[in-house]
Protein backbone atom coordinates (compact mmCIF):
# COMPACT_ATOMS: atom_id res chain seq x y z
CA UNK A 1 0.00 0.00 0.00
CA UNK A 2 1.51 3.11 -0.98
CA UNK A 3 2.24 5.89 1.68
CA UNK A 4 -0.19 7.96 3.39
CA UNK A 5 0.35 12.02 2.84
CA UNK A 6 -0.40 13.69 5.51
CA UNK A 7 -0.63 17.17 6.81
CA UNK A 8 -0.52 19.17 10.09
CA UNK A 9 -1.34 22.82 10.43
CA UNK A 10 -2.34 24.98 13.06
CA UNK A 11 -4.44 28.21 13.22
CA UNK A 12 -5.00 30.16 15.91
CA UNK A 13 -4.05 27.27 18.54
CA UNK A 14 -1.41 27.08 21.42
CA UNK A 15 0.81 24.46 19.77
CA UNK A 16 -0.24 21.85 22.37
CA UNK A 17 -2.50 19.59 19.90
CA UNK A 18 0.86 19.58 17.56
CA UNK A 19 3.11 18.16 20.63
CA UNK A 20 -0.10 15.47 21.62
CA UNK A 21 1.34 13.79 17.55
CA UNK A 22 4.79 13.73 19.56
CA UNK A 23 2.81 12.49 22.62
CA UNK A 24 2.82 9.18 21.21
CA UNK A 25 6.22 8.80 21.99
CA UNK A 26 7.53 5.65 20.36
CA UNK A 27 4.14 5.11 18.31
CA UNK A 28 5.12 7.86 15.98
CA UNK A 29 7.20 5.39 13.95
CA UNK A 30 3.84 4.06 13.28
CA UNK A 31 2.63 7.12 12.23
CA UNK A 32 5.63 8.12 9.46
CA UNK A 33 5.46 4.00 8.90
CA UNK A 34 2.34 4.75 7.02
CA UNK A 35 2.59 8.42 6.57
CA UNK A 36 4.69 10.99 4.95
CA UNK A 37 4.12 14.56 6.74
CA UNK A 38 4.04 17.13 3.70
CA UNK A 39 3.29 20.14 5.80
CA UNK A 40 3.79 20.25 9.29
CA UNK A 41 4.83 24.13 10.36
CA UNK A 42 5.50 23.11 13.91
CA UNK A 43 8.35 20.23 13.10
CA UNK A 44 8.90 20.59 9.43
CA UNK A 45 9.78 23.08 6.50
CA UNK A 46 7.50 23.26 4.49
CA UNK A 47 6.09 26.59 3.49
CA UNK A 48 2.67 27.56 2.32
CA UNK A 49 4.03 27.90 -1.35
CA UNK A 50 4.52 24.43 -1.35
CA UNK A 51 1.06 23.67 -0.50
CA UNK A 52 0.07 25.95 -3.08
CA UNK A 53 1.51 24.10 -5.19
CA UNK A 54 0.10 20.84 -4.68
CA UNK A 55 -2.40 19.34 -6.95
CA UNK A 56 -6.15 19.37 -5.48
CA UNK A 57 -6.69 16.06 -3.62
CA UNK A 58 -2.95 15.38 -2.93
CA UNK A 59 -3.05 14.96 0.76
CA UNK A 60 -5.16 11.95 1.60
CA UNK A 61 -5.18 13.29 5.65
CA UNK A 62 -4.98 16.52 7.37
CA UNK A 63 -4.93 17.12 11.09
CA UNK A 64 -6.27 20.88 11.12
CA UNK A 65 -5.85 22.56 14.46
CA UNK A 66 -6.74 25.77 15.95
CA UNK A 67 -9.36 27.84 15.50
CA UNK A 68 -10.19 30.14 12.69
CA UNK A 69 -9.53 33.61 13.68
CA UNK A 70 -7.69 35.77 11.25
CA UNK A 71 -8.08 35.76 7.54
CA UNK A 72 -4.93 33.59 7.07
CA UNK A 73 -6.85 31.01 9.06
CA UNK A 74 -9.58 30.66 6.72
CA UNK A 75 -6.92 31.30 3.50
CA UNK A 76 -5.17 28.48 5.06
CA UNK A 77 -8.31 26.26 5.76
CA UNK A 78 -9.69 26.88 2.17
CA UNK A 79 -6.77 25.78 0.94
CA UNK A 80 -5.29 22.78 2.86
CA UNK A 81 -9.65 21.88 2.24
CA UNK A 82 -8.83 21.84 -1.53
CA UNK A 83 -5.32 19.68 -1.17
CA UNK A 84 -6.96 17.40 1.13
CA UNK A 85 -9.35 14.30 0.78
CA UNK A 86 -10.19 13.67 4.44
CA UNK A 87 -10.21 16.85 6.79
CA UNK A 88 -9.85 16.43 10.62
CA UNK A 89 -10.53 18.99 13.13
CA UNK A 90 -8.11 17.85 15.22
CA UNK A 91 -8.77 18.88 18.85
CA UNK A 92 -11.21 21.50 20.71
CA UNK A 93 -9.69 24.76 18.86
CA UNK A 94 -10.66 23.57 15.28
CA UNK A 95 -13.65 21.30 16.57
CA UNK A 96 -16.05 23.93 18.92
CA UNK A 97 -13.16 27.18 19.12
CA UNK A 98 -11.47 26.32 22.25
CA UNK A 99 -9.99 28.52 24.42
CA UNK A 100 -9.75 31.14 21.92
CA UNK A 101 -13.24 31.46 21.28
CA UNK A 102 -14.04 32.99 24.89
CA UNK A 103 -12.95 35.96 22.39
CA UNK A 104 -16.02 35.55 21.40
CA UNK A 105 -17.62 36.92 24.77
CA UNK A 106 -15.72 40.64 23.72
CA UNK A 107 -15.53 42.18 20.67
CA UNK A 108 -12.20 42.78 18.32
CA UNK A 109 -12.38 46.44 19.06
CA UNK A 110 -12.02 46.12 22.89
CA UNK A 111 -9.34 42.94 22.33
CA UNK A 112 -7.61 45.61 20.07
CA UNK A 113 -7.33 47.88 22.49
CA UNK A 114 -6.34 46.19 25.51
CA UNK A 115 -3.66 44.11 23.75
CA UNK A 116 -2.13 47.46 21.41
CA UNK A 117 -3.13 50.25 23.77
CA UNK A 118 -3.75 49.72 27.80
CA UNK A 119 -2.26 46.61 29.43
CA UNK A 120 0.27 47.58 31.87
CA UNK A 121 3.22 46.96 30.02
CA UNK A 122 2.06 48.71 26.84
CA UNK A 123 3.89 51.74 25.84
CA UNK A 124 2.20 52.95 22.67
CA UNK A 125 1.43 56.77 22.91
CA UNK A 126 0.54 57.17 19.43
CA UNK A 127 -2.02 54.45 19.60
CA UNK A 128 -0.59 52.40 16.48
CA UNK A 129 -2.26 48.84 15.56
CA UNK A 130 -1.04 46.77 13.35
CA UNK A 131 -2.38 47.53 9.31
CA UNK A 132 -3.71 44.62 6.54
CA UNK A 133 -1.31 46.70 4.73
CA UNK A 134 1.62 48.99 5.04
CA UNK A 135 3.46 50.58 2.81
CA UNK A 136 7.22 50.52 3.56
CA UNK A 137 10.11 52.26 1.51
CA UNK A 138 10.71 48.54 -0.52
CA UNK A 139 7.09 47.78 -0.72
CA UNK A 140 4.26 47.18 0.70
CA UNK A 141 3.53 44.84 3.99
CA UNK A 142 0.62 42.66 4.59
CA UNK A 143 -1.05 41.29 7.98
CA UNK A 144 -4.13 39.16 7.87
CA UNK A 145 -7.78 40.76 9.16
CA UNK A 146 -8.67 40.20 12.28
CA UNK A 147 -12.12 39.02 12.60
CA UNK A 148 -14.67 39.93 15.31
CA UNK A 149 -15.99 36.11 15.85
CA UNK A 150 -13.72 33.22 16.05
CA UNK A 151 -15.05 30.40 14.19
CA UNK A 152 -14.77 26.85 14.56
CA UNK A 153 -13.09 24.82 11.34
CA UNK A 154 -16.85 23.52 10.10
CA UNK A 155 -18.01 27.19 10.07
CA UNK A 156 -16.08 27.60 6.85
CA UNK A 157 -15.03 24.37 5.60
CA UNK A 158 -16.13 20.92 5.24
CA UNK A 159 -14.68 18.48 7.69
CA UNK A 160 -14.95 14.95 7.55
CA UNK A 161 -13.79 14.24 10.70
CA UNK A 162 -13.32 15.62 14.57
CA UNK A 163 -11.20 14.12 17.01
CA UNK A 164 -11.57 16.07 20.19
CA UNK A 165 -9.73 17.13 23.71
CA UNK A 166 -7.54 20.16 24.42
CA UNK A 167 -5.47 18.43 23.37
CA UNK A 168 -6.70 15.19 22.03
CA UNK A 169 -4.59 12.21 24.05
CA UNK A 170 -2.40 10.14 21.83
CA UNK A 171 -4.91 7.21 22.31
CA UNK A 172 -7.19 8.86 20.08
CA UNK A 173 -5.16 9.81 17.66
CA UNK A 174 -3.82 6.45 17.11
CA UNK A 175 -7.39 5.03 17.26
CA UNK A 176 -7.64 7.25 13.95
CA UNK A 177 -4.20 6.20 12.56
CA UNK A 178 -5.47 2.69 12.61
CA UNK A 179 -8.96 3.74 11.05
CA UNK A 180 -7.30 5.41 8.36
CA UNK A 181 -4.50 3.07 7.88
CA UNK A 182 -6.95 -0.18 7.58
CA UNK A 183 -9.31 1.71 5.45
CA UNK A 184 -11.85 0.91 8.19
CA UNK A 185 -12.95 4.76 8.78
CA UNK A 186 -16.48 5.31 11.03
CA UNK A 187 -18.95 7.23 8.60
CA UNK A 188 -17.91 10.73 7.20
CA UNK A 189 -18.91 13.24 10.23
CA UNK A 190 -18.25 11.13 12.91
CA UNK A 191 -16.19 12.24 16.29
CA UNK A 192 -13.72 9.81 17.33
CA UNK A 193 -13.92 9.74 21.00
CA UNK A 194 -16.79 7.97 23.19
CA UNK A 195 -20.48 8.55 22.30
CA UNK A 196 -21.67 8.80 26.00
CA UNK A 197 -21.02 11.66 28.64
CA UNK A 198 -18.09 11.94 30.66
CA UNK A 199 -20.56 10.88 33.57
CA UNK A 200 -21.54 7.47 32.45
CA UNK A 201 -17.89 6.69 32.26
CA UNK A 202 -17.10 8.64 35.59
CA UNK A 203 -15.44 6.02 38.57
CA UNK A 204 -16.47 8.75 41.06
CA UNK A 205 -19.63 8.05 43.55
CA UNK A 206 -22.45 9.17 42.63
CA UNK A 207 -26.08 9.18 44.55
CA UNK A 208 -29.13 8.33 42.59
CA UNK A 209 -31.29 11.62 43.46
CA UNK A 210 -28.17 14.31 43.81
CA UNK A 211 -29.57 17.74 45.02
CA UNK A 212 -27.18 20.95 45.83
CA UNK A 213 -27.86 23.84 47.47
CA UNK A 214 -24.58 25.65 47.39
CA UNK A 215 -21.84 26.23 44.33
CA UNK A 216 -18.33 26.06 45.90
CA UNK A 217 -15.17 27.44 43.82
CA UNK A 218 -12.36 25.18 43.70
CA UNK A 219 -10.50 27.07 46.13
CA UNK A 220 -13.22 26.47 48.67
CA UNK A 221 -13.31 22.96 49.13
CA UNK A 222 -10.53 20.19 49.00
CA UNK A 223 -12.59 17.24 47.05
CA UNK A 224 -12.69 14.04 48.78
CA UNK A 225 -11.35 12.27 45.63
CA UNK A 226 -14.49 9.71 45.93
CA UNK A 227 -17.50 11.48 45.54
CA UNK A 228 -18.74 13.31 42.52
CA UNK A 229 -17.52 16.59 41.92
CA UNK A 230 -21.51 18.18 41.98
CA UNK A 231 -22.44 16.56 45.16
CA UNK A 232 -19.63 18.68 46.64
CA UNK A 233 -20.57 21.59 44.93
CA UNK A 234 -18.14 22.03 42.29
CA UNK A 235 -19.12 22.71 38.73
CA UNK A 236 -17.81 19.78 36.89
CA UNK A 237 -19.19 19.88 33.25
CA UNK A 238 -19.27 15.88 32.80
CA UNK A 239 -22.83 15.64 32.10
CA UNK A 240 -22.73 17.90 29.61
CA UNK A 241 -19.25 16.62 27.96
CA UNK A 242 -18.37 13.87 25.19
CA UNK A 243 -16.48 10.95 27.15
CA UNK A 244 -13.23 9.70 25.58
CA UNK A 245 -10.58 11.16 27.23
CA UNK A 246 -9.49 8.77 30.06
CA UNK A 247 -10.70 10.84 32.75
CA UNK A 248 -7.69 12.73 33.31
CA UNK A 249 -9.04 16.03 34.61
CA UNK A 250 -11.33 13.35 36.94
CA UNK A 251 -8.34 11.08 38.12
CA UNK A 252 -6.01 14.27 38.89
CA UNK A 253 -9.28 15.36 40.79
CA UNK A 254 -10.46 18.13 39.09
CA UNK A 255 -13.73 18.45 38.01
CA UNK A 256 -14.05 18.45 34.00
CA UNK A 257 -14.02 21.53 31.80
CA UNK A 258 -15.78 20.24 29.24
CA UNK A 259 -12.68 20.14 26.23
CA UNK A 260 -14.07 17.11 24.77
CA UNK A 261 -17.39 19.01 23.53
CA UNK A 262 -21.30 17.62 24.03
CA UNK A 263 -21.79 14.20 24.13
CA UNK A 264 -23.32 12.43 20.73
CA UNK A 265 -26.84 13.91 19.07
CA UNK A 266 -26.47 17.21 21.90
CA UNK A 267 -26.56 20.18 19.91
CA UNK A 268 -25.40 22.62 22.46
CA UNK A 269 -22.92 22.15 25.16
CA UNK A 270 -23.81 25.05 27.49
CA UNK A 271 -27.46 24.18 27.42
CA UNK A 272 -27.06 20.13 28.49
CA UNK A 273 -24.92 21.78 31.54
CA UNK A 274 -27.65 24.59 32.61
CA UNK A 275 -30.47 21.69 32.21
CA UNK A 276 -28.25 19.42 33.96
CA UNK A 277 -27.49 22.06 36.92
CA UNK A 278 -31.26 22.81 37.03
CA UNK A 279 -32.04 19.56 37.52
CA UNK A 280 -30.17 18.88 40.93
CA UNK A 281 -29.70 22.39 42.73
CA UNK A 282 -32.60 22.82 45.62
CA UNK A 283 -33.99 25.76 46.69
CA UNK A 284 -37.60 26.99 48.63
CA UNK A 285 -37.88 30.24 46.63
CA UNK A 286 -36.98 32.58 44.51
CA UNK A 287 -34.26 34.90 46.50
CA UNK A 288 -32.35 31.40 47.51
CA UNK A 289 -32.21 30.74 43.77
CA UNK A 290 -31.04 33.82 42.74
CA UNK A 291 -28.44 33.94 45.78
CA UNK A 292 -27.26 30.23 44.74
CA UNK A 293 -27.16 31.61 40.85
CA UNK A 294 -24.96 34.07 42.15
CA UNK A 295 -22.65 31.58 43.55
CA UNK A 296 -22.24 30.05 40.02
CA UNK A 297 -18.63 32.01 39.17
CA UNK A 298 -18.77 33.08 35.34
CA UNK A 299 -21.42 30.49 33.65
CA UNK A 300 -20.96 31.24 30.10
CA UNK A 301 -17.40 31.10 30.34
CA UNK A 302 -17.28 28.10 32.37
CA UNK A 303 -20.48 26.06 30.28
CA UNK A 304 -18.71 27.53 26.93
CA UNK A 305 -15.06 27.08 27.77
CA UNK A 306 -13.98 25.15 25.17
CA UNK A 307 -16.99 26.07 22.93
CA UNK A 308 -17.90 29.15 22.23
CA UNK A 309 -17.72 29.03 18.51
CA UNK A 310 -20.40 26.31 18.87
CA UNK A 311 -24.10 25.24 19.52
CA UNK A 312 -27.30 26.66 19.46
CA UNK A 313 -27.09 29.20 22.46
CA UNK A 314 -22.97 30.28 22.19
CA UNK A 315 -22.05 34.36 21.57
CA UNK A 316 -22.91 34.54 17.61
CA UNK A 317 -22.44 38.01 16.16
CA UNK A 318 -22.06 40.75 18.27
CA UNK A 319 -24.09 43.85 17.17
CA UNK A 320 -23.64 45.47 13.91
CA UNK A 321 -20.66 42.82 13.15
CA UNK A 322 -22.52 40.37 10.89
CA UNK A 323 -22.18 42.57 8.10
CA UNK A 324 -18.78 42.85 9.02
CA UNK A 325 -18.49 39.27 8.86
CA UNK A 326 -20.18 38.76 5.46
CA UNK A 327 -17.81 41.64 4.54
CA UNK A 328 -14.77 39.04 5.61
CA UNK A 329 -16.49 36.87 3.46
CA UNK A 330 -16.97 34.43 6.38
CA UNK A 331 -19.87 31.91 6.16
CA UNK A 332 -22.13 32.80 8.39
CA UNK A 333 -23.62 29.62 10.61
CA UNK B 1 13.72 46.97 -8.88
CA UNK B 2 14.46 45.54 -5.78
CA UNK B 3 14.27 41.51 -4.83
CA UNK B 4 12.11 40.21 -2.21
CA UNK B 5 12.62 36.98 -0.52
CA UNK B 6 9.35 35.86 1.51
CA UNK B 7 9.24 33.45 3.97
CA UNK B 8 6.00 31.97 5.10
CA UNK B 9 5.47 30.65 7.66
CA UNK B 10 8.68 30.52 9.65
CA UNK B 11 8.53 26.61 11.18
CA UNK B 12 9.77 24.29 14.13
CA UNK B 13 8.38 27.18 16.41
CA UNK B 14 5.25 27.63 18.68
CA UNK B 15 3.26 30.45 16.17
CA UNK B 16 3.30 32.38 13.45
CA UNK B 17 5.77 34.30 11.79
CA UNK B 18 6.53 35.36 8.38
CA UNK B 19 9.71 37.71 7.08
CA UNK B 20 10.16 39.52 4.39
CA UNK B 21 13.53 40.30 2.93
CA UNK B 22 14.31 43.18 0.45
CA UNK B 23 17.17 42.40 -1.81
CA UNK B 24 18.87 45.19 -3.59
CA UNK B 25 20.09 45.08 -7.99
CA UNK B 26 23.17 43.24 -6.34
CA UNK B 27 21.31 40.60 -4.62
CA UNK B 28 22.44 42.37 -1.48
CA UNK B 29 19.68 42.56 1.75
CA UNK B 30 19.29 46.21 2.02
CA UNK B 31 16.23 45.83 4.51
CA UNK B 32 13.78 42.35 6.55
CA UNK B 33 10.73 42.62 8.46
CA UNK B 34 9.75 39.97 11.08
CA UNK B 35 5.82 40.11 11.30
CA UNK B 36 3.54 38.28 13.53
CA UNK B 37 0.49 37.52 11.82
CA UNK B 38 -1.21 36.11 14.80
CA UNK B 39 -3.19 37.24 18.09
CA UNK B 40 -5.86 35.77 19.77
CA UNK B 41 -6.27 38.23 22.97
CA UNK B 42 -5.65 36.22 26.11
CA UNK B 43 -5.22 40.00 27.70
CA UNK B 44 -8.83 40.86 27.07
CA UNK B 45 -11.05 37.61 27.21
CA UNK B 46 -9.31 36.51 30.51
CA UNK B 47 -11.32 39.65 31.93
CA UNK B 48 -13.78 38.29 33.97
CA UNK B 49 -12.87 34.38 34.32
CA UNK B 50 -12.58 33.04 37.34
CA UNK B 51 -9.05 33.48 39.08
CA UNK B 52 -8.69 30.16 40.11
CA UNK B 53 -9.09 29.35 36.51
CA UNK B 54 -6.97 31.11 34.92
CA UNK B 55 -3.82 28.82 35.60
CA UNK B 56 -6.04 26.09 32.97
CA UNK B 57 -6.78 28.93 30.59
CA UNK B 58 -3.48 30.72 30.04
CA UNK B 59 -1.56 27.17 29.92
CA UNK B 60 -3.30 27.79 26.09
CA UNK B 61 -0.85 30.42 25.33
CA UNK B 62 1.81 28.16 24.47
CA UNK B 63 1.37 24.39 24.47
CA UNK B 64 5.22 23.42 23.19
Amino acid sequence: MAKLKLGVYWAATCGGCDVSILDTHERVLEIVEAADIHFWPCATDFKVKDVEAMDDGFLDVTLFNGAIRNSENEHMARLLRRKTKVMVAYGSCSAFGGIPSLANFTTREAILKKAYETTDSTVNPEGVRPQTSTEVEEGNLTLPRFYDHVYKLSDIVPVEYIIPGCPPPSDLLMTAVEAIVSGNLPPPGSTIAGKKTLCDECPLEKSDHPKISTFKRRFEVIPDGKTCFLEQGLVCMGPATRSGCGNACINANMPCRGCFGPAEGVKDQGAKMLSALASIVEFDDEDQARDLLAELADPAGTFYRFGASDGLLSPKYKQGSEEEAKAEGAKVS
Amino acid sequence: MSKRITIDPITRLEGHGKIEIFLDEEGNATNAYFQIPELRGFEQFCIGRPVEELPRITTRLCGV
